[in-house]
């Protein structure tokens, strides 16, 4: 396959889902609901307990953290959810596509949209709560959200392979155990706090090291040594690993018909 | 033989497919049990069958989106399962339950499908506006998938397997659910893209007029085995339904036709009678004598092979 047709192949698929999402009025509750819901309920809690503005930024970054990947890891899920919900998988598979047009083309408008979720939260928690998003400057703040979107594009094709593995009966199985390994990346805490047990499976997430060094620059010691470089070596192998476990499940599903199922 | 094996479409042999279920208790459910079977390539071939007898399993693996568990398919020369990324450029489908995503709108979706193939620009555009029209999709471009009635999905499903130009098209039900109006333009359609393009079109159908009128060759899949195969004609033939000698007659009931020998049987259809002979050729001038001998007055007589129909009960008892 040449280069434009690959280029060709990511850009139907990026451009499919953005026509979806911008005609159906619940991505935009997705979209914008909960993030705002998430910033203003920590953003409140944190002067209820009175915290100190540096601590405030540290729970900030969390929420915001969470909420932008959760936007674009839905995204990449789209690649698979929007074809077994409609129940197009099968012309979708029919069709010269590889799972990396798929998740490639979908992470692109996840990116989009998440980015404008976290100008929307970072204008919200300057506006409502002093949060200053661009404190650590504009490299570590790029460093950030590149650390989210690769966290995100990992759970996503997690949740693809999952589904194309059990079948559609898996998507909340599928959710459920990926946002409960999210929320140990240290979301709202430092992973000192966690038990020994929990911390080694919070050391095992990409999203820790990213979250961990852009707090750094809030006045929070770095846990780690080199975390932007663990969390992108992290993110590199569980990108491999999740690409191969859909490619599998994809393969699975040929041969047992679940990809036929899926689509009546 | 090489050149007979460049002829072929599709060249399948002894392929076995069983799916299993269940846990812990495992079924297996076979749905292929050895067939062979090969398809000429221009031809429009028919698969037919009762429910559940392995057709669109047998489509399926054809069109690469199931892998056989044993035997070889070859689909263009290629081998179905080792090189399905290149087969996959030179072929598609579309299916009489069609699906798409339900905010796209029709040129949407062709689009679509489109850039998949590689088709970008002046000619992706040119493409779409081609295949809308061909399929009379034109005052529906702009319109959402899921406001469109079961009809027109089917046409968008018949531009969408368009769109690559392939070199065989896998069609499954295609006028299912279509008033008749519609179906007519739809056979009229695949007669003409086999004849104007050369297309090998494998189809799986209900309707065994449709079958009669559009395939060269059909084969009757049951119980995950071709049971016959062969012309429509031949198949007629090779079961021996015999031929029908209609007659109108008056008086219009004559009680001992069906006494006369090589009369297999007689039923009145519209005021007509029609008896199902063994072989038409020896049997109407006896059935003519005899009637004439009786006094019975014959106003019209029409001899005719026994419809697909008959051939397909016959076949799925």
């Amino acid at each position: 396959m040449s280069w434009r047709n690959e280029l060709l192949a990511v850009w139907a698929v990026t451009l499919r889902n953005a026509l979806m999402g911008a005609r159906n009025v619940f991505f935009f509750f997705e979209l914008l609901f909960w993030p705002i819901v998430g910033v203003l309920s920590i953003g409140l809690m944190s002067r209820f307990l009175e915290l100190t503005e540096a601590q405030a930024s540290f729970v900030l970054v969390g929420t915001i953290a969470l909420s932008v990947v959760n936007v674009c890891q839905l995204e990449v899920a789209y690649a698979v959810l929007l074809d077994v919900w409609s129940k197009s998988l099968k012309h979708q598979f029919l069709a010269p596509i590889g799972i990396r047009h798929l998740t490639l083309g979908s992470w692109v408008v996840g990116m989009v949209r998440s980015l404008a979720v976290f100008v929307l939260l970072a204008a919200l928690g300057r506006w409502a709560f002093g949060f200053q998003v661009l404190q650590p400057g504009w490299l570590a703040l790029a460093t950030f959200l590149l650390g989210c979107f690769l966290t995100a594009w990992v759970v996503g094709v997690a949740v693809c392979a999952l589904i194309t593995l059990f079948g559609n009966r898996a998507e909340a199985f599928a959710w459920a155990s990926v946002n409960m390994v999210l929320v140990l990346a240290g979301i709202y805490y430092p992973i000192s706090v966690l038990p020994d047990s929990i911390a080694v499976i919070a050391r095992a997430i990409p999203l820790t090291y990213f979250l961990d060094a852009y707090r750094a620059h809030y006045g929070f010691a770095s846990e780690f040594r080199s975390p932007i470089a663990t969390g992108l070596a992290l993110s590199a192998l569980y990108a491999a690993l999740a690409h191969w476990a859909f490619l599998a499940a994809i393969h699975r599903a040929r041969r047992t018909g679940l990809l036929l199922k899926m689509s009546e | 033989m090489v050149s007979f094996l460049r002829m072929l479409a599709i060249d399948a042999r002894d392929v076995e497919k069983t799916f299993r279920s269940g846990w812990p208790r495992r079924r297996e459910t076979p749905a292929l049990r050895g067939v062979s079977l090969t398809v000429e390539r221009g031809s429009i071939f028919g698969l037919l069958g009762p429910n559940g007898a392995g057709k669109t399993t047998l489509l399926s693996i054809l069109a690469t989106l199931l892998t056989p568990d044993r035997g070889t398919v070859m689909v263009l020369g290629l081998d179905v399962v080792r090189e399905a990324g290149a087969l996959r450029r030179r072929l598609n489908m579309a299916s009489g339950r069609p699906s798409f995503l339900w905010s796209l709108r029709v040129a949407e979706i062709v689009a679509f499908y489109g850039r998949l193939y590689g088709l970008s620009g002046a000619a992706l555009h040119r493409r779409v506006d081609g295949l809308i029209e061909l399929c009379e999709l034109g005052p529906y471009r702009r319109i959402p998938y899921s406001d469109l009635s079961t009809g027109l999905k089917q046409r968008v499903a018949l531009a969408k397997s368009l769109v690559n130009d392939p070199e065989l098209l896998f069609l499954d039900e295609p006028t299912l659910g279509l008033d008749p109006d519609v179906s007519v333009r739809v056979r009229a359609h695949i007669a003409r893209l086999r004849r104007e393009q050369g297309i090998t079109i494998v189809l799986t159908t209900h309707y065994m007029r449709e079958a009669d009128e559009l395939c060269d060759e059909i084969a009757f899949i049951k119980s995950g085995r071709i049971l016959a195969r062969g012309t429509p004609g031949e198949l007629k033939r090779q079961i021996r339904l015999g031929e029908v000698v209609a007659l109108r007659l008056d008086p219009a009931r004559v009680p001992w036709l069906a006494d006369v020998p090589g009369v297999l049987r007689c039923v009145e259809v519209d005021g007509w009678v029609e008896c199902t002979v063994d072989e038409a050729e020896k049997r109407l001038p006896e059935l003519l004598r005899a009637l004439y001998a009786d006094g019975v007055v014959i106003r019209n007589v029409q001899v005719r092979e026994p419809e697909l129909e008959e051939v397909f009960v016959e076949l799925a008892k």
